[in-house]
């Protein structure tokens, strides 16, 4: 009897999947070695200039911003995300329970660009925080959130929110409330047994949750396009603005291939770093 | 067990932080709805006069209609076939052993860690040399590669959870392996294969970065469109739009978590 | 439902193992078993978890293959056979009905797949629930069913096919005390009125003494003893099966002499020296209390009394060198206060009951 008999109908779909996909990649691949031949979509010769590009200063800073921006959101999101996971997971009303998991699952689901235009209208110099600013006279003139890095993260921090809580709040439900309840019992005020228990059991999830915020924000576009407005690029925007801006498809493709394995590099780092902490788990 | 005063003020200041962190969650939304009702052409706080026009030019307008056809189109093929597809490889990542398998998983899965703008730029470049740049295929397959492993990971986690006893007893009562599929395996998988079905086609309409790069003028979905007319104009039929999108969403989550229920969704990680 | 008279067991086997061997990786779960079920028998296959128990009951289900060897079912050799066409029903230890149909639609399931027209399935299945006493319930769905009702359901859906054997897998085990002996029963009811062959597996030696025809008694992949319960319990043919099947107490002596009254002996100790030690094997209701004073095989001190509401347990620890702790089992209840404890008593051993193994 063959105990595998839907073998070859169920994969085949699949593998021509991952081939197409393969195909692309390659293709990504294959033209960050060829040259770029201006005002012409195909490309030149093999070359590597397109890599030796990369170092020229201008090219470098981009790399150390993109970063930089991911770092950040991804702390911010952490600190401000952490209570809200922390009171998802223990609350003990379900509707109120359903209603905040719905209030933080909905923005995941708007798309980039709905997102991002709403923090337009709030971070504009017409906008939200600068009109109640200005009405309320703490301030004479608007500030200037748009096309700032701190604008930026404000809006991906945003963005990226609901994917950390989610991490966050997976990882602390496994831990069984009786830790903290032991640690109460045995003296431990509220605090100190967060601190010392709960904490350092959920570093799982935190790790999970630092991770996919970096490789996530990585990727953001939308959000330094539109609110970044050119003056704050991001690797995303670079590429864009070389493909369709320029054609220059080699070079964006050099750029997508540096970026990637960026990414790798910079999460086995963090992967390395974490390490000692990922052996705490609960049982 | 009585609360002293000072765990009554720790759970103040949590409760508190709480809400501040949901209010910066929500803020955006509540801003843009109010700027959707502005009677006037400029973004401004607050409105003075209050009106629905915009929302009338929102639909009307032919780019955003265009767009969410072209959306429709788009994510229902997508949707679908990456249920069928994914659906199939899930039995067989949960079943088979075969050599090649970590291999295909692993490509399947890896848009999960690669940015968008790289898929799409391969794709675009791919559709360049085989001539297929303004075609909803190149859009179709794009989507069904960057939508196939959430399908995957929640079908996989439907067939994890279920039981194999009952295709066990199914056979032993005689039934062939066919028929242990369509009468057991299927029907109790149905709601993992819904909710997979249901994320999978709300991730594809409202993808942007990679559409941005394999969209045409003619085939570009709802969200390449809003992108070009927030570039250009600066009035609130976008605001007036996102309204309709938030709303929109914010039901069908609510729904799905009603009927569906929330958890099973979040087994997956997420993406834009 | 069709019901077979009931047949004399005769030597027509239903099923049959030929040197069995089956591995999972290096590990060897079965190992040359050879067994033969003779049909209408109630066989059990009773061991301690690992013994392969389960493994060869899967095996005559058809849910692998053996590594080695034949098995046959209606003289017919079944090894590449799959399991959708061997003709068994089998019961599971979660019952596995399917939560999407109802009752009925369970039952009917194995008669739809054999294409049996509807009328004659529904009253089949009619028939089957009502063996099983529960009809009126074919339009529940399994979740709104008890524990024992479910169980009910699995069973009337396995018979209702008129399977060649009935394999059972520790059905139950999930059951309170009470249901569990009140099912055993109607099980045993049931089989015997229908006449089906009966492959079932369990750990609990006192269910597989009270419900088979035979019992084969497995440890580490091996069948070590075949026979009735009442050969099991009574002359166990190693110090394993002693030991698994009942209590026992184990009593170090001297082999004094082999004759046909005074020695109760299996083949180990033939070839014994005289004078040997030898470890016998005694059941606690073979034991008995007497006065320290009278004549006994052993001394000791009470050192615990359980009552048991029928009867009443003493563990008697032993002053003398041999430093054993046996387990007396005492009807009634005079125990309770006849031999309280610290009370100084003699152990005799009551009847020709024992076991002897030589020392190795």
């Amino acid at each position: 009897m063959n105990p595998q008999p839907y073998l070859r109908t169920f994969t085949a779909p699949a593998a021509l999947c991952a081939f197409g996909f393969l195909a692309a990649m390659a293709a990504v691949l294959q033209f960050s070695l060829r040259a770029y031949v201006p005002g012409s979509l195909e490309p030149g010769g093999f070359t590597l200039a397109n890599f030796m590009d990369l170092l020229k200063p201008l090219y470098a800073r981009v790399f150390f911003d993109t970063v930089w921006i991911c770092f950040l959101t991804a702390a911010s999101t952490l600190i401000i995300g952490y209570p809200l996971a922390y009171a998802l997971v223990r609350m003990q009303n379900a509707i109120a329970k359903s209603i905040l998991l719905v209030i933080v699952v909905t923005p995941l689901f708007l798309g980039e660009v709905v997102r991002t235009y709403s923090w337009i209208i709030v971070l504009g110099n017409n906008g939200f925080i600068n009109s109640v600013l200005l009405d309320l006279g703490i301030v004479h003139q608007p500030i200037q959130f748009m096309f700032t890095t701190f604008g930026v993260v404000v809006a991906l921090v945003h963005v990226t929110m609901p994917v950390m809580v989610i991490m966050l709040a997976a990882g602390l439900s496994h831990i069984d409330r009786d830790y903290q309840k032991a640690a109460e019992s045995l003296g431990a005020g509220p605090i100190r047994a967060f601190l010392t228990v709960t904490l350092p059991l959920s570093m799982p999830g935190v790790v999970a949750g630092v991770t996919t915020a970096f490789a996530w924000t990585f990727s953001a576009f939308a959000t330094p396009q539109l609110i970044g407005g050119g003056r704050v690029n991001m690797i995303s925007n670079l590429v864009y603005q070389l493909g369709f801006a320029s054609f220059n498809f080699p070079f964006a493709a050099s750029l997508c291939v540096a970026g990637f394995a960026l990414t790798i590099v910079v999460l086995s780092l963090l992967r390395l770093a974490a390490r000692p902490l990922e052996n705490i788990r609960p049982h | 067990m009585p609360r002293s005063a000072y765990q009554r003020l720790l759970g103040f200041c949590g409760k508190l932080a709480v809400l501040l962190i949901l209010g910066f969650l929500v803020l955006p939304a509540a801003v843009v709805t109010i700027a959707a009702f502005n009677d006037k052409a400029i973004l401004s706080f607050p409105p003075q006069a209050w009106s629905l026009r915009w929302f009338a030019r929102a639909i009307a307008y032919q780019d955003f209609r265009d767009g969410f056809r072209n959306g429709l189109i788009v994510t229902v093929w997508s949707s679908t076939i990456a249920l069928v597809v994914g659906a199939m490889f899930a039995f067989v990542l949960d079943r088979y052993r075969f050599r090649l398998k970590t291999a295909i998983e692993g490509i399947l899965l890896s848009p999960l860690v690669i940015p968008h703008f790289t898929v799409g730029l391969g794709f675009l470049i791919l559709a360049a040399q085989i001539g297929w740049t303004r075609t909803y295929a190149v859009v179709i397959v794009c989507h069904v590669v960057l939508v196939l492993p959430f399908v995957l990971r929640s079908v996989y986690v439907s067939l994890r959870n279920l039981d194999q006893s009952y295709e066990l007893a199914a056979a032993s009562l005689g039934a062939p392996p066919l028929r242990v599929l369509l009468t057991i395996t299927l029907p109790l998988l149905l709601p993992g294969l819904v909710s997979g079905w249901l994320f999978a086609a709300i991730l594809s309409f409202n993808e942007f970065t990679a559409s941005l790069f394999v969209t045409a003028q003619r085939t570009q979905t709802l969200p390449v469109a809003m992108y070009n007319y927030v570039r250009e104009f600066a009035d609130p039929s976008m605001a007036a739009l996102s309204v309709m999108y938030i709303v929109g969403t914010a039901g069908l989550i609510a729904f799905a978590n009603a009927f569906l229920g929330l958890g099973k969704v979040l087994n997956i990680e997420q993406s834009r | 439902m069709a019901q077979r008279a009931p047949i004399a067991k005769s030597d027509d086997v239903a099923v049959r193992f030929k040197a069995v061997t089956k591995r999972f990786n290096k590990i060897v779960a079965l190992h040359e078993v050879s067994l033969a079920v003779k049909r209408g028998e109630f066989m059990t296959l009773l061991g301690p978890s690992g013994c392969g128990k389960t493994t060869l009951l899967n095996l005559a289900a058809g849910f692998f293959s053996p590594d080695g060897g034949e098995i046959l079912i209606d003289g017919e050799r079944v090894n590449d056979v799959p399991t959708y066409k061997r003709e068994i029903g089998m019961m599971f230890q979660n019952y596995a009905l399917f939560p999407h149909m109802t009752v009925a639609g369970n039952v009917a399931y194995g008669l739809r797949v054999r294409h049996v027209p509807k009328n004659e399935s529904d009253r089949r299945v009619g028939e089957a629930l009502a063996l099983v006493k529960l009809t009126g319930l074919e339009d529940r769905k399994p979740r709104q069913l008890s524990g024992g009702q479910q169980q009910r359901v699995a069973l009337a859906r396995a018979l209702v096919i008129n399977p060649t054997v009935l394999l059972l897998d520790e059905p139950f085990s999930a059951l309170d005390k009470n249901l569990r002996t009140s099912m055993q029963v109607e099980l045993r009811e049931i089989q015997r009125k229908l006449g089906v062959t009966t492959i079932f597996v369990t750990h609990d030696q006192s269910e597989a003494l009270s419900l088979s025809d035979r019992l084969a008694v497995m440890l580490e992949g091996r069948v070590r003893q075949l026979g009735t319960p009442e050969e099991i319990y009574r002359r166990p043919c190693d110090r394993f099966v002693a030991s698994f099947v009942g209590d026992a107490n184990v009593l170090r002596g001297r082999l004094d002499r082999i004759d046909g009254a005074h020695v109760v002996a299996i083949g180990a100790l033939l070839g014994v020296a005289t004078s040997a030690p030898v470890d016998l094997y005694v059941r606690p209701e073979h034991l008995k209390v007497t006065e320290a004073s009278e004549p006994c095989a052993r001394r000791g001190t009470i050192v615990a009394q359980v009552y048991q509401g029928g009867h009443v347990d003493l563990f008697v620890e032993c002053m003398d060198s041999s430093r054993e702790r046996l387990l007396v089992r005492s009807a009634g209840h005079e125990a309770m206060t006849r031999w309280p404890v610290g009370a100084q008593v003699g152990i005799s051993i009551g009847t020709d009951e024992g076991v002897a193994f030589a020392v190795v």
